[in-house]
């Protein structure tokens, strides 16, 4: 008789696959550093994953989807202080005996924000420091590090630094050290986001193809992910929720605040005074940091208007030129050529920002001081013709509309918390006109949308930044789109 | 912000043994402190400068004397006054305003400092800044102390960047009737601008220590390294040479 | 397994020091020796909330970084030992036992080191190695002033910042 082909011989091995992680009645709770107890994050959370399994765990934001990865990690609450209680097991040895750094050849982590992942000044001695730190022999280091770098198509990127890399390229980066440190575990947080396509493509066919075992989460369900996992989990409840795939997604929607009433629908809009923003011919030129690309990027704007109580979208891939055009906007850059005009009067700079509200991406950079008070009344205090009465009310109004609690300590609030902040922090001012810049980018639909629901309160004009068509379709009438820093009315 | 230092070139600096240079650079900022004439302190200066115009070009030389102008200036005015005895040069009545030994003084001072800010300058211009971290690695500096200079390195852009758009939102945040604003509004709207760049650099330590520990920084084994300096072959030649330039720009000068 | 924490010291130090370098390097007034800066605001603000050791080496390397950087690399020694000596000194002057507040003696003993330091630092070092004394001397005043307005700035500083972000005792080591 014929001996059996080899694949057949480990045939039960592959019916009792072994676990490559398992999390079992997992309880975590963040440090409190105000007077406010914070709820936990996990109460009992149990999960599985067998050798070579492809999971997508789907957890709205902010809902403690990143502080997985991270007690996986070993780095939480090391560096992270909470309470922890529960089990992980990682390929069978348990976790709170291991180091984060024992983990190195066991299981890697892709961050959904990368700029925190960086630790080298340049693109292969990044990829390489991993490989450094197992004490790899040179030669097989710097096949590992070219190979990867050609994969992820970061050849010319190879001596750049991480600041004259764009998002996607710093994703592709982790995903370059993901590969050259072949690690049996990936953990990836949000890996899409960021990509083109055509990387896309390449990271899918990558978790198709390779024995891994792959952990996705992700705050977003995304057509692609259609075939490529095993399982499809929800994070809800503090527990990990497990059922079929439609119940998942109805119920992932209904936890992200999909199925409520759009906020726009029935929030009016007050239009004290009709105003209109206008821009003719603008020519604005930038370099690009990067060495490499000494190319320098230029925009045209040959026309663009927004008049008060509208809402407009402009949708353009990274680097297209939104936020030069946004700087341009609120006065922070002036354009070589062409005017920005309010109403017919021509504006430059200080009295272009006082009509033009401009929300960064990151709230953390607009926000300034130790309490949600502060924060709000300081613009307020140093308009001299208000009293402290006044000042007062108007904060506490403005609060209650934006849901804020006054003595809350902004730093250790949640990201849809700050992200409202920033929002009144704009909504006091009382610009006619606002550009939001990526508001979706953390934020559920709903949040956004009442965001901007909150802030047209007063009649105001709204650009709205954003790489993410379907959010651009469920919101306006009227949109832009940016391609190459040209302008194109839709 | 940008931390270059580093300006592209082909010339013999560049192909220099870094350990070797920096060997070089020491040595000779001590030379400039031999007990050697005017005339040869001025003249081994020169040549320092004309090293530096041949391979670095002219552009690094013009700027880094302009960039020390400042303080050549102040020496031209406070140094002479140093020193009161000698023969006069220059007398208001019977006061003494520069004596010649005053004068060699402050030329003496002048020549010195060019000379070591040039050395200083040409060492980082020719040499890529990993690769000086490399050749410190090489004299033993420990490697937790180069990481912290690489780290800092990768964080000072990061840190700059975030400073620049905290101050550019402050702007955007001035209220409608806000106009000229006084020295010391100005300086109290500083505080929050400062605060809050120090707020987003301190969140970012946890997630640096934690990227470190999961790349490995913490594992026993020794680490290998991915550069090393091996693309330059002659070392030891380098090294004489370090050694011989000094002496020979000593025991030279009879000759001259 | 929470006892080796070398990561979170390497990372503290690491960004200490891009801290004192981008401080050093944002506001500039030129003067004789280099610039007027404000690095002595980020490096109080070290001293009174990192303690000795991070500000001594963070102050010391992120100057030395900064004149590396701008091109004045032959001020790096200098300025890696007056500041780190100022952050080393103002550090354990005003050192905690406990939760108890620095009292305004050492707040002032702390304000007079500072500026002694800095200055007398200065003028010292750079009358051997770099000028001579009256060439030194000059630049006093610069100096006195720079080091009393970071010191002011520093100290509300650190205030500020443990309002805003509480967690950042956690990181203190």
């Amino acid at each position: 008789m014929e001996p059996l082909p080899s694949d057949l011989m480990s045939f039960p091995a592959k019916y009792k696959m072994a676990t490559a992680l398992s999390i079992n009645n997992l309880s975590f709770t963040y440090t409190s550093w105000t007077q406010k107890q914070l709820e936990p994050l996990f109460t009992d959370l149990s999960l599985e994953l067998k050798e070579g399994s492809k999971t997508l765990l789907l957890a709205p934001f902010n809902k403690g989807k990143t502080t997985l990865a991270k007690i996986i990690c070993g780095v939480c609450p090391k560096y992270f202080p909470g309470a922890l209680s529960g089990e992980i097991q990682v390929f069978g040895k348990d976790l709170s005996t291991l180091e984060p750094w024992d983990l190195l050849s066991q299981c890697t982590y892709v961050a959904q924000n990368p700029q925190e992942q960086f630790v080298s000044t340049s693109v292969e001695e990044e990829v390489a420091f991993p490989l450094e730190s197992m004490g790899m022999e040179v030669q097989e280091m710097r096949s590992r590090v070219n190979a990867a770098i050609q994969t992820w198509g970061l050849h010319d990127l190879r001596s750049s630094s991480e600041q004259e890399l764009s998002g996607g390229e710093r994703k592709r980066v982790l995903l370059a050290i993901m590969q050259a440190i072949d690690a049996p575990i990936w953990l990836l947080d949000e890996a899409f986001d960021d990509l083109d396509q055509k990387w896309r493509d390449q990271l899918k066919a990558m978790i198709q193809n390779e024995k891994k075992t792959v952990l996705v989460l992700a705050s977003r369900y995304l057509e692609e992910f259609n075939d490529l996992f095993d399982s499809v989990l929800l994070l809800d409840e503090k527990k990990v929720l497990q059922a079929s795939v439609s119940n998942v997604l109805s119920q992932f929607a209904h936890l992200c605040g999909d199925d409520l009433p759009n906020p726009l629908h029935h929030e009016r809009c007050n239009i004290a005074q009709e105003k209109t923003l206008v821009c003719a011919d603008l020519y604005a030129e930038r370099v690009r940091v990067s060495t490499n690309t000494a190319a320098k990027f230029n925009l045209e704007i040959k026309d663009f208007s927004l008049k008060s109580g509208e809402l407009v979208t402009l949708v353009g891939p990274n680097g297209s030129g939104k936020s030069t055009f946004s700087r341009l906007l609120c006065g922070l850059d002036a354009p070589l050529e062409g005017a920005i005009s309010v109403d017919g009067k021509a504006l430059v700079s200080k009295q272009l920002s006082k009509k033009v509200g401009y929300l960064f991406q990151s709230p953390d950079l607009q926000i300034f001081l130790p309490t949600v008070y502060e924060e709000l009344a300081w613009s307020l205090q140093r308009n001299s013709n208000l009293k402290r009465k006044e000042i007062e009310q108007q904060v506490t109004e403005c609060a209650s509309l934006f849901s804020l609690d006054l003595s809350d300590t902004p730093t250790t609030m949640s990201y849809p918390q700050r992200k409202a902040l920033q929002a009144a922090v704009y909504y006091l001012l009382d610009r006619p006109f606002y550009v939001l810049d990526e508001l979706d980018s953390a934020l559920t639909y709903q949040a956004a949308l009442s965001i901007i629901a909150r802030l047209r309160h007063k009649g105001a004009g709204i650009l709205l930044i954003t790489h993410d068509r379907q959010f651009a379709q469920m919101v306006t009438t009227r949109s832009y789109t940016i391609q190459d820093g040209r302008l194109q009315a839709v | 912000m940008t931390t270059n230092t580093f300006v592209a070139g082909t010339g013999w600096l560049y192909r220099f043994d870094p350990r070797a240079k920096l060997l070089l650079m020491v040595l000779m900022c001590v030379w400039f402190f031999l007990p050697v004439s005017l005339i040869e302190l001025s003249t081994v200066v020169i040549l320092v400068v004309l090293v530096g115009l041949y391979n670095a070009g002219w552009k690094l030389v013009v700027r880094t004397f302009l960039s020390i102008l400042p303080m050549l200036i102040f020496m031209v005015i406070f140094s002479p006054f140093n020193v009161r005895t000698g023969s006069p040069l220059i007398q208001i009545k019977s006061f003494t305003l520069i004596t010649e030994q005053g004068l060699e003084q402050a030329l003496r001072l002048m020549s010195r400092f060019i000379g070591i800010t040039y050395v200083c300058t040409l060492l980082f211009a020719t040499t890529p800044m990993h690769e000086v971290m490399l050749a410190l690695r090489w004299y033993r500096l420990p490697y937790r102390a180069s990481l912290v200079v690489t780290l800092a390195f990768t964080y000072i852009p990061f840190i700059s960047d975030s400073f620049s758009q905290i101050s550019e939102s402050h702007r955007l945040r001035e209220a409608d009737d806000e106009t000229k604003k006084r020295f010391f509004t100005r300086l109290k709207d500083l505080l929050p601008t400062l605060t809050s760049a120090l707020v987003v650099a301190l969140r970012s330590i946890p997630n640096l220590a934690m990227s470190l520990e999961l790349r490995g920084f913490g594992l026993e084994n020794r680490r290998t390294s991915f550069h090393d300096l091996s693309s330059y072959p002659y070392t030891f030649t380098h090294f004489v040479v370090s050694c011989m330039i000094p002496l020979a720009l000593w025991f030279g000068r009879s000759i001259f | 397994m929470q006892a080796n924490r070398n990561a979170l010291k390497v990372a503290v130090i690491a960004v200490l020091t891009a801290v004192v370098v981008v401080f050093t390097m944002i506001v500039r007034i030129p003067t004789a020796k280099g610039y007027l800066n404000l690095c002595d605001v980020a490096i109080m603000f070290i001293a009174f909330t990192f303690g000795p050791w991070s500000a001594f080496i963070a102050a010391g390397l992120g100057t030395a970084l900064a004149d590396l950087i701008s091109g004045y690399a032959q001020w790096a020694p200098i300025s890696f030992v007056v500041h780190g000596l100022e952050g080393l000194l103002v550090a354990l002057i005003v050192m905690k036992k406990g939760d108890e507040p620095v009292s305004i003696f050492r707040k002032a003993l702390a304000a007079v080191v500072c500026v002694a330091t800095v200055s007398l630092g200065y003028f010292a070092l750079s009358a051997l190695f770099i000028s001579t004394v009256s060439v030194a001397a000059a630049e006093l005043p610069g100096n006195i002033a720079q080091s009393a307005v970071g010191f002011a700035l520093g100290l509300a500083v650190s205030a500020a910042v443990k309002r805003a972000y509480p967690p950042v005792s956690s990181l203190a080591w």
